[in-house]
């Protein structure tokens, strides 16, 4: 158990490309923190860089208050489940769990009662003996996960452990891994770039692009509050709907005016406008689907859409539709909400009103794109 | 595809069958294949034969002897022929297992390490590689005589310059390095493992079909080497390997007159361990080819 | 010439988009022989920014550095000593102290050899009492240049030594004012199989390479600017010295002592290069399609097809060669098989015919090659994915269609890089050549050049002769080498610069 952090880390490459910029972190003991961001987004280049598998270019990284820049990876304290499993082809499941013990000359009876008591929570006691290469995606996922358990590690680094996994197989082993940090009680630093992973795994998650660090929070922090656009767009699926529109201020009350459609910011965000003092103008408004709900032609605040396409998800149906100037939006309802009629008349051409209230409302700066609540 | 080319292939298909047209095309490569295969094996047939030609040790222009025994298998014996033998043996063996040990130990660091010399001694090594290697030949060969390492002295002086340069040869090895995931390398330096410990405890053991190819093509290479064994040969009889030797039989037409069955004997006697040897080996052949070479 | 748009360029006809590429192509060439002197340029720019940081790095690290590092521009680690770090600073005054005994000694006296490559050669004294005239010999130019050579690289390895010397001690300061420790004895020892096993790794198996290859090369590069030859060995019959570019001049005059050797390097060249095109590309396309038959879904008995072309790679080649060579003699066996079918009356000179002998070698090349490329083209034509196939079934290709449009295509890409170390290997190709016809028959324009040279000579068999014959030329033997060197690296670059599948390794991994 440890903590970790991260000072001014950077990664520089050869040629001159930055891959992380000015990295700061504090990830606390047992915490379970996920880095989440598109392919390239730098998560993974940070991960190697707290193993010790790649250089650190400036900054410093504390493992439990020890600077650990010149260690090696041996040496930090850590364990490691890789993206591809790394199991040793030629090993049997015994043996690679058991390498890392070998090498520190630890007794072969204290090995036995280690790997054994590993493979039991896992419940790969009856592959043992068997090579990896006659185990399927799961079973040596969880060899691997063996292999890092058994070296009573200070941080638990995983490296998109699921990415190889069909979704079936990955739902299931997202809640074992939950139930596995209960039973480690360890630092926990997972990389993906699946947010449902991120989202349901957490206690906090560090998003990134480019390099940056966009936002660090818990699940529902980056939810209710993205720090900005990005963060916005890439939690939560389906994407948040965003659109540009004019923000006015009359009488001490907000509003907006999304596709010609007066809608008063009311609730929680129109008291957060007021108090931040927010200045009227040109705004990025963003709306999740699922906050977006069906309206009465004629009721205050309907705007008129027509639907393009329509996905039904079995409990709920995700609505494609486009309004008068042509901007795409996409509204989800539950199927419960409708009548048998209704769901009948959803086909593409049909013409809907839609609406959303104020509190699910988000502003952002059009150039900065920063969210202009925080 | 339009409808017209679909009915175009019906129309050819019905025509023809398409079993029997294809029973056509096979027929005919059956029949290349047989030629060829004739073509190929002719040659050594020819030796065969030749080699247990009693009535006459010339050259003639047919193939089957007339008289058969081992005759000149027997004089062989009382040339020097045993002696260009055990001279290229040792030499294959010696060059086998050094040569195997620094060609490996080159291709797993350019393989594995990344160093700031790198890519500029790769581009070094292609560059040296384009120099002819008889070149460098001509003034070792000096320095190897005054040395005394020529001549009848020349396995130490022959084993030396085949291995001391081998490190150029990394490419296929490489190739296959290449082909085994960096991540269990990391893996391994997370479980404890030194750098070194990762070579033996974890690379080497899935290295195999590379390390036989390397023996395989190590051992190999001195049977059949011809110009740097005549250089350091110096043409003194004792100090040639298996090549020259045979070679300076046929050298002249006076010496083919006395020694072309004889060379045809020697031929087999050399061909034969060494062709058995890489039947036995083959598969890894293949596999460091058709891998190492074609995807490196 | 007029640049078209995508749109453009896909409206004109096949002709058009042919002769549009063709354009193309050739007006990249100057573009690419631009960007080659520019790369020239900027390496030769780097390279000299390059030596002006280190010599800025050397005088900064003196100015700011403490007593022990200023001492140690004179003795090598003083300052690891002074530091505690004894492993290294023990070897470092070791090396020095190796280098300025060897100096004094030996070195100074070559160095100073090394302008003339001696001065007094042999030469015949009188000896008085004995009343007879003996042979006293002098200074050997030979050595001269060898120790010379090899002074120098000494001399460079020392500033090496001496810079690491240097940075060393500016990074110990840098790690004890951050207040770290520094690396103890053990701690290096125990890296050398760590971090720093590559260094371990490749000690050896670069030393070999220094030592049999680079430093013989540089030697040989500089013996083609002397006259050392079989009459000037450099000791026992005469010295040889400093010719300058006197050799390179000769082999391209027409009339050096009666020997034309521009036309005879033209000769040798020209055939070399048409030998290296046809032996290369007749193997691969041959080699491909002996390995399509054999891989042809329907035909059985594949492995036994293989074994019996892989047997031929398993017989030592000199073998195979020298053997052939003799069945296709006037009155050996195909002659005898020939005339006894009543094909032809009289023998057929094959290896007399200059045109019969080059189109011979080919052939012969091709029995030799062919199962090696067939092995080649089977491991990547089982590669290739066979969904293109069928896709392409579908699409209503025929067989020869799928060839040229998937197979080739696919094969070119992955064996680019592997054709033309092939090609530059065929121009080398010693053994083939010299078992098979030893260059015959003699080609009347190139004679006279160091040995008879022949129709069939490469350049490397030709420079075999020189260095092998009565008349050892080894300045000429040099002069050779560089220009093969040269023609080689041509290539290389040119292809490279052409070529788009110059393959990224790390894309594999």
């Amino acid at each position: 158990m440890a903590s970790v952090k991260l000072t001014k880390v950077k990664k520089i490459y050869d040629n001159n490309v930055v891959a992380v910029h000015d990295f700061d972190l504090d990830i606390k003991d047992k915490e379970f923190v996920v880095f989440v961001g598109p392919s390239g987004c730098g998560k993974s280049t940070t991960l190697r860089m707290i193993a010790g598998l790649e250089e650190i270019s400036e900054g410093t990284i504390e493992i439990d208050g020890e600077v650990v820049n010149d260690l090696q990876p041996k040496d930090r304290g850590i364990a490691m489940v890789f993206q591809n499993y790394a199991l040793y082809p030629h090993m049997t499941v015994y043996d690679n769990i058991a390498f890392s013990l070998r090498l520190q000359k630890v007794p072969e009876d204290v090995i036995y009662e280690k790997v054994t008591n590993a493979a039991e929570i896992l419940g790969i006691t009856e592959y043992l003996l068997r090579k990896p290469r006659a185990l399927s995606g799961g079973q040596r996922q969880r060899v691997a996960i063996g292999r890092a358990m058994v070296r009573n590690s200070k941080v638990f680094l995983m490296d998109e452990p699921l990415s190889n996994l069909d979704a079936k197989l990955r739902n299931q082993m997202r809640a074992e891994i939950i139930l596995l940090r209960q039973k480690l009680d360890t630092t926990f630093i997972y990389v993906t770039h699946d947010q449902t992973e991120a989202m349901t795994l957490a206690d906090r998650i560090v998003i990134m692009k480019d390099g940056y660090i966009m936002q660090v929070g818990t699940p529902e922090e980056c939810f209710d509050m993205p720090n900005n656009l990005f963060v916005a767009e890439f939690i939560g699926a389906p994407k948040m709907n965003v659109l540009k529109t004019e923000l006015s201020q009359e009488g001490g009350k907000y509003f907006v005016k999304p596709f010609g459609v007066k809608l008063e910011v009311d609730g929680v965000k129109g008291d957060m406008l007021k108090e931040k003092k927010v200045p009227a103008g040109e705004v990025i408004l963003g709306v999740r689907p699922e906050h977006i709900v069906l309206a009465k032609e004629g009721e205050p605040g309907a705007i008129p859409v027509v639907l393009e396409v329509n996905e039904m998800m079995g409990s709920e149906l995700h609505l494609h539709v486009y309004t008068e100037d042509g901007t795409r939006l996409i509204v989800r309802v539950p199927t419960i909400d409708l009548t048998h009629e209704q769901r009948e008349n959803m086909v593409n051409g049909h013409k809907l009103f839609i609406t959303f209230e104020g509190k699910v409302m988000h502003f952002f700066d059009p150039e900065s794109e920063k969210n202009l609540l925080v | 595809m339009s409808n017209e080319n679909i009915a175009e292939l019906e129309k050819r298909k019905r025509g023809m069958g398409l079993k029997a047209s294809a029973r056509l095309s096979n027929t005919i490569i059956y029949i290349l294949l047989v030629v060829i295969s004739i073509i190929w094996i002719i040659p050594f047939l020819c030796i065969v034969l030749q080699s247990f030609r009693v009535e006459s040790t010339w050259k003639v222009g047919y193939v089957i002897p007339q008289q058969w025994g081992f005759d000149n298998y027997v004089k062989l014996w009382s040339t020097n022929f045993p002696r260009w033998y055990l001279n290229t043996f040792v030499i294959a063996l010696v060059v086998a297992v050094v040569q195997t040990l620094i060609v490996l130990c080159m291709s797993y660091t350019l393989s594995r390490f990344r160093f700031k010399m790198r890519a500029g001694l790769m581009r070094f090594m292609l560059i040296l590689g384009m120099f002819p290697g008889m070149l460098a030949m001509i003034i070792l060969y000096r320095v190897l005589d005054d040395l005394g390492m020529t001549g009848e002295n020349m396995l130490p002086g022959l084993i030396l310059v085949y291995v001391a340069s081998s490190g150029m040869g990394y490419y296929v090895s490489k190739g296959f390095f290449d082909t085994i995931p960096k991540s269990l390398d990391e893996a391994a330096r997370i479980d404890g493992a030194t750098r070194a410990q990762v070579l033996t405890k974890i690379i080497l053991p899935l290295a195999k079909p590379i390390v036989i190819y390397t023996i395989l093509t190590a051992f190999m290479g001195p049977w059949g080497d011809f110009v740097f064994a005549r250089y350091v040969s110096q043409l003194k009889p004792l100090g040639m390997n298996v090549a020259v030797g045979l070679q300076s039989w046929l050298a002249t037409d006076t010496m083919t007159h006395d020694y072309y069955t004889l060379f045809c004997a020697g031929g087999v006697v050399v061909a034969l361990p060494v062709a058995i040897l890489f039947m036995c080996l083959q598969k890894y052949y293949v596999e460091g080819v058709t891998g190492g070479a074609v995807k490196g | 010439m007029k640049r078209y748009s995508d749109l453009e360029y896909l409206r004109l006809s096949k002709g058009q988009k042919f002769l549009y590429k063709l354009a193309s192509f050739f007006l990249a060439i100057p573009r690419g022989i631009g960007t080659f002197f520019l790369g020239i340029g900027r390496f030769f720019k780097k390279l000299g920014v390059g030596i002006g940081k280190e010599i800025s790095d050397v005088v900064m690290t003196f100015v700011k550095g403490d007593w022990k590092t200023k001492t140690s521009y004179l003795v090598m680690g003083f300052g690891s000593i002074a530091r505690g770090q004894m492993l290294r600073g023990l070897l470092f005054l070791l090396f020095e102290a190796v280098f300025i005994f060897y100096m004094v000694t030996a070195g100074g006296y070559w160095m100073s050899m090394l302008p003339s490559l001696g001065k007094i050669g042999p030469h015949e004294e009188y000896n008085m009492v004995l009343d007879t005239h003996y042979t006293v010999y002098g200074d050997n130019s030979f050595k001269i240049l060898l120790y010379g050579v090899l002074t120098l690289f000494f001399i460079v390895a020392f500033l090496y030594t001496w810079r690491l010397n240097i940075k060393q001690n500016k990074i110990s300061e840098d790690i004890l004012r951050s207040g770290k420790k520094l690396k103890s004895g053990k701690d290096d020892l125990r890296s050398l199989v760590d971090d720093q096993f590559h260094k371990t790794l490749l000690a050896l198996p670069l030393i070999g390479i220094l030592v049999f290859t680079v430093m013989p090369i540089v030697f040989m590069i500089l013996v083609a600017f002397t006259n050392y030859d079989g009459s000037h060995n450099g000791y026992s019959n005469a010295l040889f010295t400093w010719v300058g570019l006197d050799n390179f001049k000769t082999i391209f005059s027409w009339d050096v002592g009666g020997v034309n050797y521009a036309a005879t390097f033209g000769e040798v060249l020209t055939w070399t290069l048409i030998w290296a095109f046809f032996a290369t590309f007749t193997n691969y396309f041959l080699g491909i399609f002996v390995a399509m038959m054999i891989n042809k879904k329907g035909i059985r008995l594949k492995k036994v097809w293989r074994t019996i072309l892989v047997l031929t790679i398993a017989i030592p080649q000199f073998i195979s060669l020298l053997y052939v060579s003799k069945m296709f003699d006037i009155n050996g066996l195909v002659n005898g098989a020939l005339m006894s079918l009543h094909i032809t009356d009289h023998a057929i000179d094959f290896w007399g015919t200059p045109w019969l002998a080059r189109i011979m070698v080919i052939v012969i090349n091709i029995w030799i090659g062919i199962p090696y490329l067939m092995l080649i083209a089977t491991g990547i034509l089982m590669n290739i994915p066979a969904d293109l196939y069928e896709s392409s079934r579908i699409d209503g290709a025929s067989g020869w269609k799928q060839f040229t449009k998937i197979t080739l295509p696919y094969m070119l890409f992955i064996t680019g890089p592997y054709l033309l170390t092939s090609f530059t290997g065929n121009m080398n190709n010693f053994n083939v050549i010299y078992l098979l016809t030893g260059g015959r028959p003699t080609n009347p324009v190139a004679s006279g050049a160091a040995g008879s040279v022949g129709y069939t000579d490469l350049l490397i068999t030709w420079l075999f002769k020189i260095t092998t014959g009565s008349d050892t030329k080894y300045y000429l033997a040099s002069v050779v080498g560089i220009l093969v060197f040269l023609v080689v690296a041509l290539f290389t670059l040119i292809v490279y610069g052409l070529l788009p599948s110059v393959k990224n390794e790390e894309d594999f991994q």
